[in-house]
């Protein structure tokens, strides 16, 4: 008998039985319409629905139901149903029933007559009218993956029995849907993925773009960030006060992920906000602690030392909430420890007493004060041992020849995991005060006088066939100063990398101009001046990127900066533009 | 500055010689990345290289990856002191295939 393709409906089902029921005769054809709707779209109840539809349309069945396994397979929840009897919805236990002994057998069941069956669970029959008489039931599952079961209810045609060819039909049916419905949810955990991990860039951007500028090289306090994860709970500032005392802190949040980074920049943002105006690191952390308390944190809280650095006494102010102790290194090569005197911020308001935070006051007397967090203490070592405090003193003794900004460097150099991921957040901050002595003006001591020498005076244009004949006068002149090959190779680098930044980037390119190139002799020390004349350049937009970064043009900077002992933007002379000065020890 | 290339089979031995500097470095990239497109192995000598800049290292940085997507082998092979010391700042002497003589750089699996 012909049929119509109509989309079936449930009073159709349960009507009369010819007319109106679709006819899929063959059901390879059906297990391909069940692909398709199930590709076009993601919606997984509704494609439920048209499946179960089609599958009992094909297979002649009375009534059927689609159950899916919830609660951690703890139960069986009917989603999809077709046939006089609505049950969406009805919840089973998962071992319940016939449908729940095919989920926990995995196996196909036919039940000929449910009068026989001790499994048979009567409930819905008796609450509904509906009378059960035969049901084929299969498992949807895909290997080990359990994902319910299809049930079919009383076959129309022929003997009201459903035959082996039924339950073969039914349970590659079943398989089909299982694998479908696992890749659809599949498919939205990846679409969810993918939203979560965009939004932890862009937190991750604004963390950045919120980390302190780079600023020149003789800036007593410097540090560095770098986060396990995209969005780090650790942070730095860095902010001078309009006295010319340098204010600085190192936090570190007690969570992870993206609540523990939002209090981090709350805290951050507090402390700029209000350390701009109590200027004393006790009270602040106080003021801080009542925010943050105020405001909860929901169980998070956060270590911090906080503290302000004065350049005219080299001596610095700090307090240390519940924080890693920082370290004092003393020049002669020893350490004094800070432990914290309270505890950390936004835990309660009534921890600290009523003088406040403790302060600690001490001078550095050209010693180094490091903060850090306790990423870097506890960072892994190959033999699985943590570097501690003192794996960590030790590393800075080694290190403490470079100048500050270089000493992070190579300190993070070393703990790079690379290929391997970081456990935790690291931070580091070094108080120091710059070992060149910095002059602001043109006639300073570096500048006149004492056992100043002239070496050699060069001046040339700005242009890429001058950098030869320079490197030339500069190895010839340092090689009469008596430098080392090592020593010579190294000024040569860095004054041709600096006189390539003349080149490249100081006059435009429809101007030209000169360089200067000035070689001094003070004692055992060789000093370079290069001074060009185009416009002032913005020191704190030159900043010698990370090594990690590796561009040709940042690598330049890196290596006037590795191969001279100082190298610094100074106040060039009257009616120069930029003066770039260097110095190196002679050997 | 001199840039030579010679054909060893289907690899190339790219001889730099003199100071690969701003100036000269532009040769030496196009040179390195012409022989890296068409080779299946280049070997850069750098024995006479007497002097190296950032520049120049860069130009071996951006043939090294293109080689890496070609899957070109590039090898450097008798580098100079001097211009260890300046790959060796840059932190890069880990990152290239580096060999003591051009032969080991022509033989595979060297």
């Amino acid at each position: 008998m012909a049929r119509s393709r109509d989309a079936v409906s449930r009073d159709a089902l349960a009507g009369a039985p010819a007319v109106g029921a679709p006819v899929l005769s063959d059901y390879l054809e059906l297990l391909a319409r069940l692909g398709q709707d199930f590709a076009a779209s993601l919606d997984v109840t509704r494609t439920l629905e048209l499946a179960l539809e089609r599958i009992a349309g094909h297979l002649d069945a009375e009534a059927a139901s689609l159950f899916l396994l919830e609660r951690e397979d703890a139960e069986l929840v009917c989603h999809a149903c077709v046939g006089p009897v609505d049950i969406k919805g009805l919840r089973i236990a998962a071992d319940q029933g016939i449908v729940g002994r095919a989920v926990s057998a995995n196996a196909s069941q036919i039940v000929r007559d449910v009068r026989l069956d001790p499994d048979f669970a009567s409930v819905v029959d008796d609450d509904t009218g509906f009378t059960t008489r035969s049901i084929l039931c299969a498992p949807m599952s895909v290997k080990d993956r359990r994902v319910g079961a299809i049930e079919l209810v009383n076959k129309r045609s022929g003997d009201g029995l459903f035959s082996e060819e039924d339950r073969h039909v039914l349970q590659s049916l079943a398989s089909s849907a299982a694998l479908a419905i696992i890749n659809a949810r599949l498919t939205g955990q990846l679409i969810e993925q993918e939203r979560l991990r965009r939004e932890l860039e862009l937190a991750a951007e604004i963390q950045r773009s919120l980390l302190p500028p780079r600023r020149a090289a003789d800036f007593p306090v410097c540090g560095v960030n770098r986060p396990a994860r995209s969005v780090s709970g650790d942070f730095y500032d860095i902010f001078p006060l309009p006295d010319g005392r340098i204010c600085f802190n190192v936090g570190d949040v007690s969570g992870k992920g993206m609540n523990a980074a939002l209090l981090m920049m709350k805290t951050a943002s507090l402390y700029r906000c209000l350390g701009k105006s109590i200027d004393d690191p006790g009270p602040l952390l106080a003021r801080i602690n009542e925010e943050l308390c105020e405001t909860g944190t929901r169980g998070m809280f956060v270590t911090l030392v906080g503290g302000v650095y004065d350049p005219a006494t080299d001596s610095v102010r700090f307090a240390n909430a519940g924080h890693e102790p920082p370290l004092l290194q003393h020049p002669g090569g020893s350490y004094t420890a800070f432990p914290a005197e309270a505890p950390p911020l936004g835990i309660a308001l009534d921890l600290v007493g009523a003088d406040g935070y403790p302060v600690t006051q001490c001078r550095l007397d050209g010693g180094c004060l490091a903060v850090f967090s306790d990423g870097i203490t506890e960072w892994q070592r190959e033999d699985g041992a943590m570097l501690g405090a003192r794996g960590l003193k030790s590393m800075l003794r080694e290190l403490y020849g470079l100048a500050p900004v270089e000493r992070l460097a190579a300190l993070f150099a070393r703990l790079d995991p690379g290929e391997a991921e970081l456990h935790d957040d690291m931070t580091m901050l070094l108080v120091q005060r710059s070992r060149a002595r910095v002059t602001g003006s043109a006639a300073g001591p570096d500048d006149a006088g004492g056992t100043d020498e002239p070496v050699l005076v060069v001046r040339v244009p700005a242009r890429v066939g001058s950098l030869r004949l320079v490197r030339r006068l500069v190895r010839e002149a340092a090689r009469a100063c008596g430098c080392g090959s090592e020593c010579v190779r190294d000024i040569v680098l860095a004054v041709d990398e600096a006189c390539q930044n003349v080149v490249r980037h100081a006059y435009g390119e429809h101007a030209s101009g000169d360089m200067l190139v000035q070689m001094r002799r003070d004692g055992q020390r060789l000093v370079i001046d290069l001074v060009d004349f185009a416009p002032p350049v913005d020191i704190a937009r030159i900043r010698p990127r990370p090594l990690e970064e590796l561009r040709p043009g940042g690598l330049g900077t890196h290596f006037m900066n590795a191969c001279m002992d100082a190298c610094e933007f100074r106040t060039p002379p009257p009616g120069a533009g930029n003066r770039l000065w260097m110095v190196k020890t002679i050997r | 500055m001199n840039c030579e290339i010679r054909n060893e089979g289907d690899a190339a031995v790219v001889v730099l010689s003199g100071d690969v500097d701003l100036e000269s470095s532009p040769q030496v990239r196009a040179a390195l990345l012409e022989c890296v497109s068409a080779r299946r192995t280049v070997v850069v000598d750098m024995m006479a290289v007497t002097y190296i800049d950032s520049s120049g290292v860069a130009s071996l940085v951006e043939a090294f990856q293109s080689a890496r997507k070609s899957s070109t082998r590039f090898v450097l092979a008798r580098v100079s002191g001097a211009a260890m010391r300046v790959l060796e700042l840059a932190r890069l002497d880990k990152v290239f295939k580096i060999v003591d003589e051009v032969a080991d750089g022509l033989v595979h699996g060297g």
